[in-house]
């Protein structure tokens, strides 16, 4: 019985030794990308990003790419560093969270090219990684345009997360620049909820502009403007989504939403892939922007267009690509 | 001699028996899961996934020095959990309040910390550490206390502190700690905080003081009198009141004592692994921690054991994902089918033809008492 269990053990451990040392005989790059918590298929930023991951290799003639998926933040830093033993050359990873991580592993591995997605990499920025960020103004701009071409009662609405956090502030006073220019009377009714993970206070916070007479509501607010967009679906007016195309990714509000404003997470990917490929190692941040596709708005949903919608955006993009348009104004 | 090895071995395969085989039953059973989600997801039917999955759960856990202390790192947390889970059960508790117990603890760490951050680490580490401690304890002291004063169910007590201490601790990181310099409300670096590495890349100290903890807790509860009174009030609060104990005592201090190990648990993944707080860090290893005291039998030799499998299911999980393509959530299935064996237990035995068991397990006991008992006053 002992002999049998040795034998067997043996095996495993022979078995196990073999397998251990994985050749990296491929000749293409090899790219890994460590998601945020949650799941692969979130329809949000680790879908998006790690689609992005597969058109770039593809773009760029690498093997398909790998992906570890994050269950628990004390794991980013041995996820990472996963990719880096198994001799990777290139990984993403997503989320702000994971930042401090990923910068203490690009420092300790030069030679590792490292992008990190919504992450803001502070100087001095180590020179194989880049952060990749988004001009939040713009999208929030675009969504401006949409709410104040659909509105009736010329009074929109918008929920933030915080107002210390400067991406969620820049969406809404784009969105507030563009309401205003497109028709000076709108009424534009903003409230920070001071916190992200409350879907109640965003439902009553929009409840409360909804009874206002606001018939658009623009959430940014992660799972609080998921309420906010619950309120307006109740309400039978309109929501607009963030970050991503959130007709897919909030199926519960999937009849109310109109478009999103959103940041091309899978061109950014897939464009700072290229990047790396062409140029070699990329430092500091890269900002995805209008000029570069990195931002945009979602495909009109659910109703059908006012006449000259569509131009309008399609003016805005150019301008803000030409650099006469400034979202912030 | 030999008789009596032979003897505790057929008495701990007695008590180990159905964890074993739960596990093994849990892994073919994901095995199949595996080989279906393969075939439907358009990556073909692939009969042998299974075994290439686990070996690379294996090589990635126990392949090389490195993957050994990636294990060992990810049971210490497990392993206090564990304690402070199974040490309730030993008292005839459940104390769900593990992961908020754990959030305290990691918080405390991070603030004391990154306060001392530059003082010497002899000083810095173990009042960091104690800090952590001490907040877990002073967490779990509350359901304790409210059990044994006015007869609140620690599960309905325990399950509401975790969401409480979670806003509170938001609010706390955004509003009153929250250190400047950062993109995002999070603490300082730790700094001279972080506990020593002894071995390898991340092998830290923590990882012998949930060794030690094993140890202690089993001498507690097998060699003093302290220990005793707690399996009493656990078995038969009435009797224990009857000989001369005092049940309210032994809940609040054995509450206190479970919420110290999970706040020792937040402490030690704090400084050994995390490093800073931020909202939206993960309490997952509380809710592991009830797993792995329920596969442990709450003993604390089982608990040492079953934290390390889950720890090396978590240590593993990542190179099975890049060399195989098999999602992470195979070890979410592997681990609730654990548990789910374990409560029906009879599916096991008639698996593997194994007799009952004359007694229910302590912990199934109290996992699925109902609520209306009370404690004798």
């Amino acid at each position: 019985m002992a002999k049998r269990a040795a034998v067997i053990f043996a095996f495993v451990v022979l078995v196990a030794a073999s397998c251990g040392v994985i050749p990296g005989t491929s000749s293409g790059a090899k790219i890994g990308v460590v998601t945020d918590i949650g799941q692969l298929e979130d329809k949000s930023f680790n879908e998006y990003s790690w689609l992005g991951a597969q058109d770039g290799a593809k773009a760029i003639g690498a093997p398909a790419p790998q992906v570890i998926v994050t269950k628990d933040t004390a794991d980013y830093a041995a996820n990472i560093q996963q990719f880096i033993d198994q001799k990777y050359d290139v990984i993403v990873t997503i989320g702000f969270l994971i930042g401090t991580d990923t910068l203490k592993k690009a420092q300790a591995n030069p030679n590792i090219q490292f992008f990190g997605v919504d992450q803001f990499v502070a100087d001095p920025a180590p020179k194989n990684y880049q952060g990749l960020i988004f001009v939040e103004a713009q999208a929030g701009y675009l969504a401006g345009i949409v709410a104040a071409n659909i509105t009736k009662t010329n009074k929109i609405g918008a929920v933030g997360g915080r107002s210390d956090v400067p991406p969620v502030v820049n969406y809404i006073k784009g969105y507030q620049n563009a309401a205003k220019k497109e028709n000076s009377s709108i009424q534009v009714a903003v409230n920070y909820v001071e916190d992200f993970n409350a879907p109640d206070k965003g439902q009553a916070s929009a409840q409360t502009m909804i009874n206002n007479g606001a018939d658009v509501i623009f959430q940014v607010a992660g799972l609080t403007g998921a309420g906010a967009l619950r309120a307006a679906c109740t309400a039978k007016i309109w929501g607009i989504g963030v970050d991503v195309d959130q007709y897919n990714s909030l199926p519960d509000a999937k009849n109310c939403i109109v478009t999103s404003a959103e940041k091309h997470l899978q061109n950014a990917v897939r464009d700072a892939l290229k990047r790396w490929k062409d140029k070699g190692a990329q430092g500091g941040n890269f900002v995805n922007d209008a000029t570069n596709g990195g931002i945009g708005v979602s495909p009109i949903r659910n109703i059908t267009p006012p006449a000259g919608l569509q131009a309008k955006i399609d003016k805005a993009i150019a301008d803000m690509k030409a650099g006469t348009l400034d979202p912030l104004k | 001699m030999r008789q009596r090895i032979a003897r505790r071995l057929s008495a701990a395969w007695r008590t180990a028996s159905i964890p074993v085989l739960s596990t093994a039953l849990a892994l073919v059973v994901a095995g199949v899961v595996v080989i279906a989600s393969s075939a439907f997801t358009g990556n073909g039917f692939q009969p042998l996934l299974p075994v290439g999955a686990y070996l690379q759960l294996f090589v990635g856990a126990f392949g090389s020095t490195t993957a050994i202390g990636n294990t060992l790192v990810a049971a210490a947390p497990l392993m206090l959990g564990g304690l402070a889970v199974g040490l309730g059960f030993k008292a005839g508790l459940f104390n769900i309040g593990v992961a908020g117990q754990f959030l305290a603890g990691a918080f405390a760490a991070a603030v004391v910390g990154a306060s001392l951050a530059t003082s010497t680490g002899i000083v810095a580490v173990p009042t960091a550490f104690v800090a952590g401690a001490l907040a877990g304890a002073a967490l779990g002291f509350i359901p304790g206390f409210l059990k044994a004063r006015t007869g609140a169910h620690e599960v309905v007590t325990t399950i509401m502190l975790n969401n409480a201490i979670g806003f509170l601790l938001t609010w706390g990181v955004t509003d009153l700690v929250r250190a400047p310099g950062f993109s995002f409300p999070r603490t300082g670096d730790l700094g001279n905080s972080a506990l020593p590495i002894l071995l390898g890349r991340n092998l830290h100290i923590g990882v012998p003081i949930a060794f030690l903890a094993i140890f202690v807790i089993r001498w507690l509860l097998e060699r003093t009198t302290v220990g005793f009174q707690i399996r009493t009030v656990g078995a038969n609060p009435n009797a224990a009141r009857y000989a001369g104990m005092s049940p309210l005592l032994v809940i609040t201090f054995t509450m206190a004592l479970s919420g110290l190990l999970a706040g020792m648990a937040g402490a030690v993944q704090m400084l050994g692994v995390i490093g800073f707080y931020a909202s939206g860090i993960s309490a997952n290893v509380g809710f592991d921690s009830i797993a792995v005291a329920l596969l442990g039998r709450s003993n604390p030799i089982g608990i040492l054991f079953a934290a390390l499998l889950f720890g090396a299911f978590r240590a593993g999980a990542p190179l099975m994902q890049i060399t195989t393509s098999v999602p992470v959530e195979v070890i979410d299935i592997i681990e609730a089918l654990v548990i789910l064996f374990l409560a029906a237990e009879l599916i096991v035995r008639r698996v593997f033809r194994i007799r009952a068991a004359r007694a229910v397990p302590e912990e199934i006991a109290t996992v699925t008492r109902t609520w209306g008992e009370q404690v004798a006053r």
